[in-house]
């Protein structure tokens, strides 16, 4: 599809579906774009816990032949495929079209600014008993497109996950639907081995 | 480090992708048509890895080459030797003798060996994150395991092959004696070729690595006490040449057309 | 570690090209309907199994015997606790 035609898609109800990597996605990426990390291994499994069934997806992937697998395996996995934007995010500029970036923060930041950042963690249950970041709110990725409008919109929110391929897709969610959403960089992974405290039990669902 | 050899088995041609995990960044070596552009995009993204540069070891002659597809597709640079200017048809970003290219915590030096070729370089691997010594070497076709690149594949155009046989055998010989065996012994040589090609002499390994200690030590071709030696045992162990290998060469070269 | 010596894995799963969740949710598969004792090796190239694989064998009594990593490779050797998870 041409960045016009993804546009018009997008206007009729179809979702851009951006498999890059967080990091390039953070930097920059189509308004409203959800996102998922593209492989071959499991890209279909993990579209199946996450993304909305109900919704036309327009794919974006880079280099190109990316796109044209991906295509298969999420149609292969019942997903609705409205088409692939051609050019990558080069043609999407170079017709004229803004972009929109999602906010970065490794775990130090997060640590300093504890009490300005509403800290959504979205992994599963067990995963935060085992130890999350104090104070954090819970909401599993496979359950956040339905539940997205839950959360409050009076603070920036903060996402983690265990590094940030699960947050980025959450975070891409809350974009979606108009919060002001952060990516913590790195995860509980990062947040653990620089030795800052962790809560356990106690789930603010 | 993420290292992965891959290799085509009807051409016992060795390709390779080397990377950097925590920076996401790799380099796609040598890779081969018969495999494809898309092969290559799409193991990179299993691995995690967005390619950066798409490194030659040389201008192949007997393999179409899929690097300019490859960098084209990828946005990323197609590097050989600045010594194949004027040889190709196309542009690419030149290399020079000693440039090292940074992949995250991986560093890889271009080192000038010609003689298989006139800008054949061969790429030497430290991965940073374990030590800032050299790991491996990526020989090409110059040292193989057990044999060397043959110095015979002229297209029999001066301009073209810039040196004849007995040129090419003494600065092979050369290449290979100053330029890696010079490096410690302990370093692992992962070849282009390896067993049955047509690249190399009889006496080359089916073993798809090796280390510079032993092909030192057991290298017969190098072994020879002399360029003249050595340029009169590969050409008793020569293998019957490449199939195809003028047009083969041409195709790579940019003077023709793959047709598909 | 104590002095017990790390047994042998019964089996290996390698699933050193997925992406996180997926290699905890394999390695949760692939010890279902095993016995008690069983001994799974997994190996992992996603950084976010450092903190889902000892979230996971903590929650089902999965006694996560060794965690070591090797050239990027996160290897975990996971021993199937008492009764069925």
């Amino acid at each position: 599809m041409t960045p016009d035609e993804v546009a018009a898609a997008v206007a009729e109800g179809a979702v851009v579906l951006d498999l890059r990597a967080p990091r390039p996605f953070a930097r920059e990426h189509l308004p409203g774009a959800l996102t998922m990390q593209f492989n071959r291994a499991d890209l279909a499994d993990r579209a199946e816990l996450v993304l909305p069934r109900e919704v036309p997806l327009v794919v974006h992937a880079e280099p190109e032949p990316i796109a044209r697998v991906a295509v298969e395996l999420l149609a292969g996995a019942g997903f609705r495929i409205a088409g692939r934007l051609e050019g990558g995010l080069a043609a999407w500029k170079a017709a004229g079209r803004p972009t929109a970036e999602l906010p970065l923060l490794d775990v130090d930041e997060l640590h300093v600014r504890l009490d300005e950042l509403e800290v959504l963690d979205v992994r599963e249950p067990f995963e935060f008993r085992h130890g999350h970041v104090p104070g954090a709110r819970l909401l599993p990725s496979t359950e956040a497109w339905a539940r997205v409008d839950e959360l409050p919109a009076d603070r920036p929110i903060a996402v983690v996950c265990g590094d940030q391929t699960r947050s980025a897709a959450v975070a891409a969610m809350l974009q979606h639907v108009g919060r002001d959403a952060r990516l913590v960089m790195g995860g509980m992974v990062d947040w653990l081995e620089r030795g800052y405290p962790v809560e356990r039990e106690r789930a603010r669902v | 480090m993420i290292f992965k050899q891959i290799r085509h088995e009807p051409l016992a041609q060795a390709s390779y992708i080397l990377g950097c995990p925590r920076a996401r960044e790799g380099v796609v070596v040598d890779p081969i048509a018969d495999l494809g552009a898309d092969f290559y995009v799409l193991e990179a993204a299993d691995l995690g890895l967005d390619v950066i540069a798409v490194l030659e070891t040389h201008v192949h002659a007997d393999f179409v080459s899929c690097a300019r597809e490859l960098a084209d597709v990828t946005g990323a640079p197609h590097r050989l030797h600045e010594a194949a200017r004027g040889l190709v048809r196309y542009d690419f970003a030149p290399l020079t003798d000693g440039e090292s290219i940074r992949v995250g915590q991986v560093e890889i030096t271009a080192l000038h060996t010609p003689g298989h070729t006139p800008e054949h370089c061969a790429f030497l691997v430290i991965d940073h994150a374990r030590a800032d010594e050299p790991w491996c070497v990526l020989t090409g076709d110059s040292l193989f395991v057990g044999d060397v690149g043959r110095p015979d594949l002229l297209v029999g155009d001066q301009a073209l092959d810039v040196m004849d046989e007995g040129e090419r055998a003494a600065t092979q010989f050369a290449s290979i004696h100053d330029r890696l065996f010079t490096l410690p012994d302990h370093v692992e040589v992962f070849p282009n070729h390896y067993g049955g090609s047509t690249c190399g002499g009889v006496n080359m390994s089916g073993k798809p690595a090796s280390t510079i200690g032993f092909e030192r030590r057991f290298n017969l071709a190098l072994r020879q006490p002399d360029a003249e030696a050595f340029a009169r045992f590969v050409r008793e162990t020569a293998k019957p040449f490449p199939d195809d290998y003028r047009r083969i060469k041409s195709i790579n070269l940019g003077l023709t057309q793959a047709v598909r | 570690m104590t002095d017990e010596t790390i047994p042998a894995a019964d089996s290996v799963l390698d699933a050193r090209g997925q992406v996180c969740p997926m290699p905890v949710l394999n390695a949760a598969k692939a010890m279902r309907g095993k016995p008690a004792g069983y001994v799974l090796q997994l190996l992992a190239a996603d950084r976010g199994s450092l903190a889902d694989v000892p979230a996971w064998a903590a929650d089902t009594g999965t006694d996560l015997l060794e965690q070591r990593v090797e050239d990027g490779v996160y290897i975990y050797l996971l021993r199937k606790g008492g009764e069925d998870a």
